[in-house]
């Protein structure tokens, strides 16, 4: 038995040898490093997207100060203008949902919606509310000001009611502690970042593929599905439509598509310049065809979003336009499989932590 | 087979033979044990595994075996832990292991989301810790019962042992026979490529010929590892190889304990004079009196229903492997008879799996968000099994039967639901295609062994 399974053994390992001679040559694909690739997300997306965040919330902070002291139409305008900025570059920063920003749970206090009116109203005729407590997720954060900002008695309950302004005030100071305490948190947690590059689902490399198409799904499911009734028989909920009393969820949906491609890609947040990214590693695993499919994916759905001249809500109530939601949903949909499957199972990447044996 | 049980095991089951491999094998054996569930416990895993799903995919008619209310569930685990302690110490041996068997499997039956070879494997050899004297030298027990102090045992209750061994090695090499494994060296070009920033060898890892190296060297090693464990001359090197093979195996894949239960259990191999001097030395370090004049043997009778039920332990466990032979098909992709069998770290399969609840009557749908029903490993397990598919799609039936759905203008109630998927899997770094498709309704289909034709065929 022994002598016979010394010959097999040879016998294989010439096989081994004769198997292998054709592929060793062929090893010309593009270089790429993971950790390479985190670096640049975290010091030419994250870093700048958050610097650029910081300072919006900041300006936020500062107008609504001007406008309390002058609470005039224009002055109110400003603060819409700086909310606008902030709610948009927020569309980067949520998709990196790990480290500081889910320490402190940024992403559900800052970006959750729909937004509860009566909850907000009751916290601010009844005075005694706490802005942390998760019972109030829903009546703080970016879109909690979308309600606050643009409702249609905003002026006058600025003018007329110091609680209603003081509310406004908590919301905003609360955001702009947080994001105080991120920056703070990135500047340890940065190298912690660019280091972990292991396969293990809490490395930084898994977090962030994990992170990244759940921020996809998100934008796919709440940003669209919900509102046109995805998970209600087709019956269409306009109250989930996200920053409804603006009417900029269509620019806000755009812009978190842009992020995400610009993030695959590895793009500069600042100048758009081309860095590593998602994007490269797929090209150096043999997965070019995989990377155009995700990047033209990407444009169709962009430009099916350019195709709205109206607001989400409007777009709903209007019966013509069913088929051209339905559309762009579909799109959305068809590029999960895309990021979630095929992209995730070529960088093998696990998405549980526990043991697994591989089936 | 036949060969194999004659020359690796002898055919004679009943001849005497030292009890020392097997007392040092039940102390090892407990302490592997122990370390598992304590592991399991402070990993929070009973928490997320057992207590915070909402829905458990049951095994085929053993859909009743459910866990018990909340934080009850940690009883199980408990008593898992004290008897894995006393099988150690061969306290209350015989209950000790029939309580451990018993709830281990308890648990392993509840949700095959968590299905792992190396919980069956663990499943097996308490099964068989249980029906082997394994306490009747150097234990409590023996200590407090002289009577059953034994220096010679049936040689069977060590073969078996060794026989389990051999069947996870060799058939764990058999499924690597394969056109993936060993000619596209995946899914290890997949896994290993991944780890190409590891410091000084992460280049190696992603070369293409390394992927190679470790799928035929795994494949060999898998196949002949216990040849070799069981020649003499070749044990010192094989045991070198199942060290080396296995912490390899711990440092590139998240296995957790598998290896070193692999490591640990292999010691059995080792020779009768290995043990006993073991043991010797153990009885030593521990002042074990041996004044008590012990009973050489035991003079027991062949007894036929033993013998036959050596023998049918030992057919099922060569015939599950093998079933899958029974379905047309690719084993990877239907995963029919694909469990119990050994295929370890064997395919990187990745799903998406999307279900649509429809109204009858009105043909609306629903698109269904999976993680408001399962927790995010169900959910992975799910889209790629098809058993999984189904099952999750009749529970999806009963969970919207009846459930009213609004808008300001309208109001539906569903009626006997119709549940659609659309699969897409990738199988061993292909890119993904249909698995499930849109036009099955899946309530209308039955969960049963048989042949599964509403999977979509594999295309190369």
């Amino acid at each position: 038995m022994l002598k016979r399974s010394i010959g097999f053994v040879l016998v294989m390992s010439i096989g081994l040898l004769f198997s292998c001679r054709d592929k060793v040559d062929n090893d010309d694909n593009t270089d790429f490093n993971k950790g390479e690739m985190l670096e640049n997300v975290s010091a030419n997306i994250i870093i700048p997207s958050l610097m650029k965040f910081e300072t919006e919330v900041s300006n936020l902070k500062s107008s609504f100060e001007n406008f309390k002291s002058n609470p005039t139409n224009v002055n109110l305008d400003n603060v819409k203008t700086n909310w606008r900025e902030s709610y948009l570059t927020f569309q980067t920063l949520k998709i990196f949902d790990f480290g500081p920003i889910r320490n402190i749970g940024f992403k559900s206090s800052t970006g959750t919606y729909p937004v509860d009116p009566v909850k907000i109203e009751s916290n601010i005729s009844s005075g005694g509310y706490d802005l942390a407590a998760a019972s109030n997720i829903a009546a703080v954060g970016l879109n909690a000001l979308d309600y606050l900002l643009y409702n249609s008695n905003a002026l006058t309950e600025f003018q007329n009611n110091s609680s209603y302004t003081d509310y406004v005030d908590g919301v905003i100071q609360k955001m702009f502690n947080e994001t105080q305490s991120i920056v703070n948190g990135w500047v340890g947690y940065t190298t912690v970042f660019n280091e972990s590059t292991g396969t293990s689902s809490t490395s930084a490399f898994s977090e962030f593929v994990n992170e990244f198409n759940r921020d996809y799904e998100l934008a796919k499911t709440a940003k669209i599905g919900f509102p046109i009734g995805k998970a209600n028989l087709g019956l269409s909920n306009p109250e989930y439509v996200e920053a409804r009393y603006s009417g900029i969820s269509f620019e806000l949906l755009e812009e978190s598509i842009k992020a995400l491609k610009a993030t695959y890609n590895g793009d500069d947040f600042e100048n758009g310049s081309t860095g590593q990214g998602f994007s490269n590693y797929l090209v150096h695993l043999e997965r070019t065809n995989l990377d155009d499919a995700i990047n033209e994916k990407f444009d169709l759905i962009l430009s099916n979003i350019e195709g709205f001249t109206m607001t989400l809500e409007e777009a709903i109530d209007d019966p013509a336009m069913k088929s051209q939601l339905d559309e762009l949903y579909l799109h959305l949909q068809q590029q999960v499989v895309n990021i979630k499957t095929d992209m995730t199972a070529a960088f093998g990447v696990l998405i549980t932590y526990q043991d697994n044996d591989g089936d | 087979m036949i060969r194999l049980l004659n020359k690796g095991f002898k055919a004679d089951f009943f001849r005497q033979t030292a009890i020392a491999p097997l007392i040092v094998f039940r102390i090892i054996f407990g302490a592997m044990l122990l370390y598992s569930i304590l592991r399991f416990i402070m990993k929070g895993w009973v928490e997320t595994q057992y207590i915070d799903p909402q829905f458990y995919f049951g095994f085929l008619g053993f859909e009743w075996v459910k866990p018990l209310e909340g934080s009850l569930m940690y009883i199980p685990f408990v008593i898992m832990a004290i008897s894995a302690l006393f099988i150690m110490l061969g306290f209350f041996y015989r209950m000790s292991t029939f309580l451990f068997f018993v709830c281990f499997t308890y648990v392993e039956l509840i949700d095959k989301s968590n299905y792992l070879n190396h919980y069956y494997f663990i499943s097996l050899m308490s099964f068989l810790m249980m029906l082997v004297p394994a306490h009747r030298d150097f234990s409590i027990d023996a200590k407090l019962f002289p009577s059953i102090r034994k220096k010679e045992t049936a040689a069977w209750h060590i073969g078996i042992l060794k026989f389990q061994l051999a069947v996870v090695y060799i058939f764990a090499g058999l499924a690597k026979l394969n056109a993936d494994w060993l000619f596209e060296a995946q899914p290890l070009k997949t896994w290993l490529q991944a780890h190409h920033n590891i410091p000084y060898l992460g280049w190696i890892l992603q070369e293409e010929i390394t992927a190679y190296f470790f799928s035929w060297m795994g494949c060999l090693y898998d196949l002949f590892i216990v040849f070799f464990l069981l020649s003499k001359r070749t044990r010192p090197f094989a045991y070198l190889a199942v060290i080396f093979f296995h912490v390899l195996t711990w440092l590139l894949f998240p296995i957790g304990v598998f290896p070193w239960v692999m490591i640990f259990s292999t010691t059995i191999f080792f020779s009768v004079k290995f043990h006993q001097q073991l043991l010797n030395g153990l009885k030593k370090l521990f002042k074990w009196s041996e004044s008590i004049p012990e009973k050489v043997n035991d003079i027991s009778v062949l007894r036929p229903f033993v013998k036959y039920g050596i023998i049918l332990y030992l057919a099922i466990q060569i015939l599950i492997p093998i079933r899958f032979l029974a379905y047309p098909g690719n084993l990877f992709w239907n995963e029919e008879g694909f469990r119990f069998s050994w295929r370890v770290m064997l395919m990187h399969k990745e799903g998406l799996a999307t279900f649509y609840v429809t109204d009858k009557s009105s043909g609306r749908t629903i698109e269904v968000n999976n993680t408001d029903f399962l927790t995010v490993r169900q959910e992975d397990q799910m889209m790629t099994q098809p058993d999984m598919i189904l099952q999750f799609a009749k529970m999806l039936k009963k969970e919207f039967d009846g459930k009213t759905f609004s808008n300001s203008k309208q109001s539906i109630t569903l009626r006997d639901p119709a549940v659609h998927a659309e699969v897409f899997v990738s199988l061993n770094g292909r890119s993904s295609q249909l698995f499930i498709d849109r036009k099955h309704d899946l309530t209308a289909l039955p969960y049963n062994l048989k042949h599964r034709d509403w999977i979509e065929p594999f295309k190369k």
